[in-house]
């Protein structure tokens, strides 16, 4: 407890603490000032990623883990994904924390899917499909109110491993925040998939991502926010494939010679 | 032998309360003044309407003279005995020898039940915790209780109608305590109260002291007989009652019920009883149905209108609160054609079985139920089918492999099929997921599934969104369907938009089978089928 100040009153005595040791270039500042890190879970300076109490739940992707705080997706809190649409790989993105959660025997539950999904496909990324739970909410008369009650129920209960939810489209901002409460009591990941215009306003998760397709079995994600200091360049990621070696090779070097096909598209257009 | 009485002094009354609509707060129910009328006069008032010079005995009009906003009900003792039945069930939950007091005047309803715990207070741990487990039980009823000991039954019923209601474990003490109880708790003692007080005879003591044969032929044989019984002079034996195998209970409303808010509030005075009922078999229900009877549209509507919501659980149980809540979901999407003017819920459909142990943390138990009782929830909400299972099937065509179907039908087998299978696929996805041998594995299947939609084709390239696709991998053939109308023939390939997403489509085989019309909206064969999330 009283540490710092009888460190900082007669300096040679006392061993300088563990922390600070490494930082010898400005003694006088770092003595002062001890590692936020080391006082307070929920403290960091700026240029440091958060921590967060809960442990996060590996990725999968090692480029990834290392760009997120905690090195991994975190728990009791949404994570936010936007993508322009459904199929650009986001599924085997997500799938490691969602099959790590099946095999805790914790179920997973899937709210208002944009697209039919086959068993076959969840079966080889790894999923137990018997024990997916699918949620639809919007085939109701009543829109809106109703999708979000039973994704918080759903989070609120506390009895579910994993949440990938489909938001509709143009939620307002106090509904998201809603959802975030709501999820302080889910002890596993959640997922929301929103549209790519909802960039433009401002958001209650603490982590938000975008999502573009970077080519043939690659993902392009760039972290819009976290605890922690802007990502520059957005991630490449290389997914589980889809494609044989030969394929791929042949996608690569048609995406290669971008410029005719555009130029193509482009002559198209005006004619 | 020790007799417990649990004597309910307010239940007519609140027997009443509990028919008419909820007034919001609890204060405003307690300030509300409320008053039985029998014969035009006033039998019972509560302490509002006592407070505002309500008594019994007076007319009709005097008390409306003196508070114009009181509420006046008609004595029932129909619905007494409806509302005295669940304490009665709550107390099975003790002792097996649970059974009703006489009134004391006839045809009253009677309002003190009898238990007999000498038996029960081991396992209960003594007299001070069984009594404080019987309060408990009887809370969620709502009704205020006095309850005493005796060690005779006819003793503990007159007893629990002192004040303050005394406890004996003795003979000697009961004994004691009746000596000091007045004359006109016994039966007979209220009919000839007028000449036991002209004779001067307060309390029970009194006539012991006086000569049998003379008491005998002034106030006949039954003074004596209920006289020796509560001093344990004379055999006293009571008729246990059972618990009715199906439950019925209804609920005349006062006022009929606009709102589900209102049949709300009537359908959770129901909902403790049944708790009480399954209480007392230990048991837990499995699915009930609430009535509701409407009001009649039209004077010529002989048979009224009637509403019967049917709610099963997928997993028992006795919690009022998730039955509460579950019954409120159900009536929120329940359209009720005329106002409800009485309630009934039955119930026959149940399962007997322990108590579950209650944990201090979660386990796979706890959990498993509490998934349960989620799904039942948005179930309730969202209706039926919303809430579903992916399954695979065996079938070659990607649109009929897998399916969707009811959560909770495949709940049902909790643990051992699924449980299996899910092993099973474990394994499997473990060896097919981080290195799927090429040429060996099955091939690739993209996640998102979606109606066939054509696309058109330009330089012998599909088109997607106007921009060419570049065919990556294919064709895999699918032929399949001969057996039922869904013939299909087609050659699948994987593509690649120009922003490299993968998209799964295929040729039709047989374009010249297809119709003329589908041919003239420019139907290349080529169709998006998935896309690979």
């Amino acid at each position: 407890m009283d540490a710092v100040p009888a460190a900082v009153s007669t300096p040679p005595r006392r061993p300088p603490l563990p922390a600070l040791r490494a930082e010898r270039e400005g003694p006088v500042q770092a003595r002062v000032r001890p590692a936020p890190e080391t006082l307070h879970p929920a403290l960091w300076l700026g240029h440091q990623l958060g921590r967060s109490p809960a442990r996060a739940v590996a990725t999968g992707f090692a480029a990834l883990d290392a760009e997120l705080p905690d090195g991994g997706w975190p728990r009791r809190v949404l994570s936010e994904l936007l993508l322009p649409h459904p199929g650009i790989g986001e599924i085997r993105l997500l799938a490691p924390p969602l099959v790590a959660a099946q095999r805790e025997g914790r179920p997973v539950m899937i709210f208002d899917p944009p697209a039919d999904l086959s068993a076959a496909a969840l079966a080889s990324l790894g999923f137990d499909v018997d024990q997916l739970l699918v949620v639809n909410t919007r085939a109701r008369v009543v829109p809106g109110s109703d999708s979000l009650w039973a994704l918080e129920q759903a989070l609120k209960s506390g009895h579910v491993g994993a949440v990938l939810a489909w938001l509709p489209p143009r939620l307002r901002a106090e509904r998201l925040r809603r959802l975030q409460l709501a999820a302080h009591a889910h002890d596993g990941v959640a997922f929301v998939m929103r549209e790519l215009q909802a960039a433009a306003r401002p958001t209650a998760s603490p982590l938000r991502l975008s999502l573009a397709a970077g080519g043939a079995d690659r993902l392009r994600l760039a972290i819009l926010k976290r605890r922690g200091p802007p990502l520059e360049a957005p991630l490449q990621l290389a997914l589980p494939p889809v494609l044989s070696e030969a394929a791929r090779r042949r996608a690569r070097s048609a995406l290669q010679a971008p410029a005719r096909g555009l130029r193509e598209a482009v002559f198209v257009n005006l004619a | 032998m020790l007799w417990i009485a649990v004597h309910l002094p307010l239940l007519s009354l609140e027997s009443f309360a509990a028919t008419l609509a909820a007034s919001g707060s609890d204060e405003a129910e307690a300030e509300r003044p409320i008053a039985l009328l029998e014969a035009h006069r006033i039998v019972s008032a509560n302490a509002a309407a006592q407070a505002l010079g309500v008594k019994a005995g007076l007319k009709r009009a005097t008390a409306l003279a003196l508070a114009p906003q009181i509420v006046l009900g008609q004595a029932d003792a129909e619905r007494d005995a409806q509302a005295l039945l669940p304490v009665a069930h709550a107390a099975l939950a003790f002792t097996p020898a649970v059974s009703l007091q006489p009134p004391l005047q006839p045809g009253a309803a009677t309002d003190t039940v009898l238990l007999e715990v000498q038996a029960s207070l081991r396992y209960f741990g003594g007299l001070e915790r069984l009594l404080a487990a019987i309060h408990g039980a009887l809370r969620p009823l709502g009704h205020l209780v006095h309850v005493a000991c005796a060690t005779t039954a006819e003793g503990a019923a007159i007893l629990a109608r002192v004040e303050p209601p005394p406890c004996c474990t003795d003979l000697a003490a009961t004994r004691a305590a009746l000596a000091a109880a007045p004359v006109w708790l016994l039966g007979p003692g209220r009919e000839h109260w007028e000449a036991l007080q002209g004779m001067g005879l307060q309390r029970l003591d009194d006539l012991l002291g006086l000569p049998r044969a003379g008491l005998a032929r002034r106030f006949g044989e039954g003074l004596l007989v209920e006289l020796d019984r509560a001093f344990g002079r004379r055999p006293d034996p009571r008729e246990p009652i059972a618990v009715p195998p199906s439950f019925e209970s209804r609920l005349e409303l006062f006022a009929r019920a606009d709102t589900t808010d209102q049949v709300l509030h009537g359908a959770a005075v129901l909902l403790e009883r049944l708790i009480a009922w399954l209480a007392a078999q230990h048991a837990f229900v499995r699915r009930f149905r609430l009535l509701m009877h409407h009001e009649a549209r039209w004077q010529s509507e002989r048979t009224p209108q009637a509403t019967a919501l049917e709610i099963a659980l997928a997993e028992p149980s006795r919690d009022s609160a998730h039955l509460l809540l579950l019954l409120r979901e159900q009536l929120a999407r329940a359209r009720l054609p005329a106002p409800t003017l009485e309630l009934r819920l039955q119930a026959e459909d149940i399962t007997r079985r322990a108590p579950p142990n209650a944990e201090l943390f979660t386990t796979t138990q706890s959990e498993h139920e509490g998934l349960t009782r989620l799904i039942e929830r948005l179930q309730a909400r969202l209706g039926p089918g919303r809430v579903q299972r992916l399954v695979a099937l065996e079938d070659h065509r990607p649109e009929r492999a897998s399916a969707l179907c009811d959560a909770r039908a495949a709940g049902a087998g909790p643990e051992s099929r699924a449980g299996k299978k899910r092993r099973r696929n474990g394994a499997t996805g473990v060896a097919a997921n981080p290195s799927p041998p090429a040429g060996a594995a099955m091939p690739a299947r993209p996640v998102w599934l979606q109606a066939a939609e054509p696309l058109p084709e330009r330089a012998a390239r599909p088109l997607l969104d106007g921009r060419p696709l570049q065919l990556l991998s294919g064709p895999e053939r699918i032929e399949a369907g001969w057996w039922d109308s869904g013939l299909a023939g087609r050659d699948y390939f994987i593509a690649a938009t120009p922003e490299g997403a993968l998209v799964w489509i295929y040729r039709e085989r047989l374009p010249l089978s297809r119709d003329a019309n589908e041919e003239e909206a420019g139907a290349s064969g080529w169709f998006l089928h998935g896309r690979f999330g």
